[in-house]
């Protein structure tokens, strides 16, 4: 049966291309399509296998039993961002973090795909990827984020690229972060310097837990390291007060958070940066540069502008059904997503937020497509930060929300700053609950 | 809350800019219709509070310590700490402390009670602060003595969570 | 106040006479009865009102916030240890809910 369905939906394509291809199988030309049609329902494709993607997918199988769902992602082996800075120090083990994605994918019944998104053609609903075309009915763009170099080099590609390689930011999984752990343990001493993403950029407060956890080795490890947390915001934030604690009292001679630091110039072959407050020399670093939307939102022509007309750098979309504005056939989930309320600007770009918006995304496509009312939902956030490696001490952030009498999306935020053991253990229980949900 | 946790306050207006007038009201306008706190248009309820406390004592400036951020960048939880940097023993020790946040709705922010048992009176809270505004400190120590301190704090917006 | 409250002790087994460091903090709204509804209804004030901290049934300090205290209040406070015993905590708001946490003290050499 297998067999004979692979025959006949190759067989159009070799009658049509001719003697070539046999030479070039039909799926590697530019205009051929990745998959043709199946089933009755409506097509749903996902981009992006992240926390967002792949809980839209599922969900929207759950939602949809006849939807064809197809999810598009780069990456053979899903890497989880969230506890991968547990990971750094041996937290967790590598297999914490990775998971397999067929699994799901064909428990739940949806199609998965690796390949790369080179183009979108909203008016063709068409996806252009490295291994063909897919047309959609809904489109779900769950790319996560893009590393914003050009904002500190502007053309210049190869100060970009020696930037990235050499001082990578280890924000978007997984090649750099192997790097970064390798940089960590083979650290001997000397000035790393860290530069924090201006807001809003993905998980605001991971950057010092990073700070945390390479203080912690260096600590216990007696090497003479000094981190200078370049951060671009006039204080810590959030759980200022918990992470400001930690860093005078458990890494008083190793961390020194420097406010108001928006980088100025970088030259990462001298190993110098500029900032507005001040210059500095450093032996290694983190270089973590500004984030956007992820590049198939660039792709679908999506970008928000402000009042001035100049590009936001995130997907211009309605804040309470999530779709872009002006086509409502597309969704964006997770990290891209634009400004959700003056009162706050964006939600935070977290793996909790991607998770809880996708299953509403996937809510809003179902109501539609049953036709029923649809109802706007809003999300809630989670995070937990290790602060101190022995004892295992974390603090931790919630978000809530709620539509004020205004008509406003408004924030409430609830820092736990007081650092303890029972913290990291709510952690594991909530990653635990989230891999279940879209990784099982 | 509101905008409490967004310490970037040129990029909340630039996303607020962004998100477009016709659909949203303006930032000022909404919080009015949140919140009916307003701030003490002097320091005179502050005044009349530590007057009460006081009982006709005058306060000596030395001995009490207020330690404030430079800037409040969360108006919604701004951190605080007062110490007494003198030794205390069982017939000198702080009994009562009050915090006045003087341009506040409410400008008694709270009080403390001390024991000899304490030993050390060395606190720190959080508190939310409806504009920039002058915040006072003082102690009762058990032999009659009052104590004060007194600081300044800008915060970046104001009337977070009143 | 559904949740426990969040205790950090500088240290639970102090020499006597050293100064111990509590940091407390408990989640609650610290409604301030100023602000309005997602109805547009004035919100009921609701804040914590009592902190009090004991060391072996013996009062160490007592904390009464008013509604310039932040939500979710946090009281980071020192004393000196003089003595062991088990630490008691408890927060009261205005509708009469409370919370507790406790942590035995026990004084080194």
């Amino acid at each position: 049966m297998i067999r004979r369905r692979t025959l006949l939906t190759v067989a159009p394509a070799l009658a049509l291309l001719g003697r070539s291809a046999l030479a070039a199988p039909a799926a590697l030309t530019s205009d051929s399509t990745l998959m043709p049609r199946s089933g009755s329902g409506p097509r749903i494709v996902v981009c992006g296998g992240g926390w967002g993607g792949l809980t839209a997918a599922r969900y929207l199988r759950e939602e949809i039993p006849s939807a064809e769902v197809i999810v598009l992602e780069r990456n053979p082996i899903f890497w989880s961002c969230p506890m991968s800075n547990k990971w750094l120090i041996d937290v967790v083990d590598t297999a914490y973090l990775t998971h397999d994605m067929l699994f799901p994918a064909n428990r739940h019944g949806y199609q998965l795909v690796q390949c790369e998104i080179t183009g979108i053609e909203r008016d063709r609903k068409l996806v252009r990827t490295s291994k063909g075309n897919v047309d959609y009915d809904f489109l779900i763009l769950a790319g996560g984020i893009r590393n914003a170099y050009d904002a500190w080099f502007g053309d210049d590609r190869a100060a970009a690229e020696y930037t990235r390689t050499h001082f990578p930011s280890a924000y978007i999984p997984n090649a750099e972060h192997l790097a970064l752990k390798d940089k960590i343990r083979n650290f001997k001493g000397g000035t790393i310097v860290m530069t924090l993403p201006p807001p809003p950029h993905r998980c605001p407060p991971s950057p010092y837990e990073r700070a945390c956890v390479m203080a912690w080795h260096f600590k216990v490890n007696n090497i003479p390291a000094k981190i200078l947390i370049l951060d671009p915001k006039p204080g810590i934030a959030p759980i200022g007060g918990g992470y400001r604690a930690a860093f005078e009292e458990l890494y008083p001679d190793i961390i020194t958070h420097v406010p108001n630091a928006r980088v100025r110039e970088l030259d990462p072959w001298n190993k110098r940066i500029m900032t507005e407050a001040g210059d500095f020399d450093f032996d290694e670093a983190v270089l973590m540069p500004p984030h956007q939307a992820s590049d198939m939102v660039f792709h679908a022509g999506l970008i928000g502008t402000n009042a001035e007309g100049k590009s936001t750098g995130w997907a211009d979309m309605d804040p309470r059904y999530y779709h872009a504005n002006g086509d409502d056939s597309v969704y964006i989930v997770g990290d891209s997503m634009g400004a959700i309320s003056p009162h706050f600007g964006h939600y935070p770009k977290s793996g909790h937020v991607a998770n809880y918006i996708a299953k509403i995304v996937a809510r809003n496509i179902g109501q539609r497509v049953r036709e029923e009312e649809v109802v706007a939902e809003l999300p809630d956030n989670l995070c937990y930060m290790l602060v101190n490696g022995d004892p295992r001490e974390a603090i931790s952030v919630e978000f809530t929300y709620e539509v004020g009498a205004d008509g406003l999306v408004h924030q409430n935020q609830i820092d736990i700053d007081v650092r303890t053991p029972d913290l990291l253990e709510e952690d594991f229980v909530w990653a635990q609950g989230m891999f279940n949900d879209f990784l099982r | 809350m509101t905008s409490c946790a967004e310490i970037d306050r040129r990029a909340l207006l630039a996303a607020a800019a962004a998100l477009g007038t016709g659909l949203w009201p303006g930032l000022a306008g909404a919080q009015e219709i949140e919140s009916s706190a307003a701030p003490q248009p002097d320091d005179a309820e502050a005044d009349r509070i530590a007057a009460a406390f006081l009982n006709g004592a005058i306060p000596q400036a030395e001995g009490l310590a207020l330690d404030l951020p430079a800037l409040g960048d969360n108006p919604a939880a701004v951190p605080v700490r007062v110490h007494l940097d003198q030794a205390l023993s069982d017939t000198n020790f702080c009994e009562e402390l009050i915090v006045l946040a003087q341009r506040n709705p409410k400008p008694l922010a709270c009080r403390f009670r001390f024991t000899p048992l304490t030993g050390s009176v060395d606190v720190a809270l959080r508190l939310r602060l409806i504009q920039s505004m002058g915040l006072r400190a003082i102690a009762r120590m058990s032999d009659g003595r009052f104590l004060e301190a007194r600081g300044d704090i800008t915060v970046a917006a104001g009337g977070c969570g009143m | 106040m559904s949740r426990p409250p969040r205790i950090w002790i500088s240290n639970a087994t102090p020499i006597p006479g050293e100064i111990v460091r509590i940091r407390a903090q408990v989640v609650h709204p610290m409604e301030t009865g100023f602000r309005f509804g997602p109805d547009g209804q004035p919100l009921p004030m609701n804040i914590v009102t009592r902190f009090q901290a004991s060391l072996g049934g013996e009062m160490l300090l007592e904390w009464l916030p008013e509604t310039a205290v932040a939500q979710n209040p946090y009281i980071e406070f020192t004393f000196s240890a003089l003595r062991g015993g088990l630490l008691h905590m408890v927060w009261t708001d205005g509708s009469g809910d409370f919370a507790e946490a406790e942590q035995e003290i026990v004084l080194a050499g």
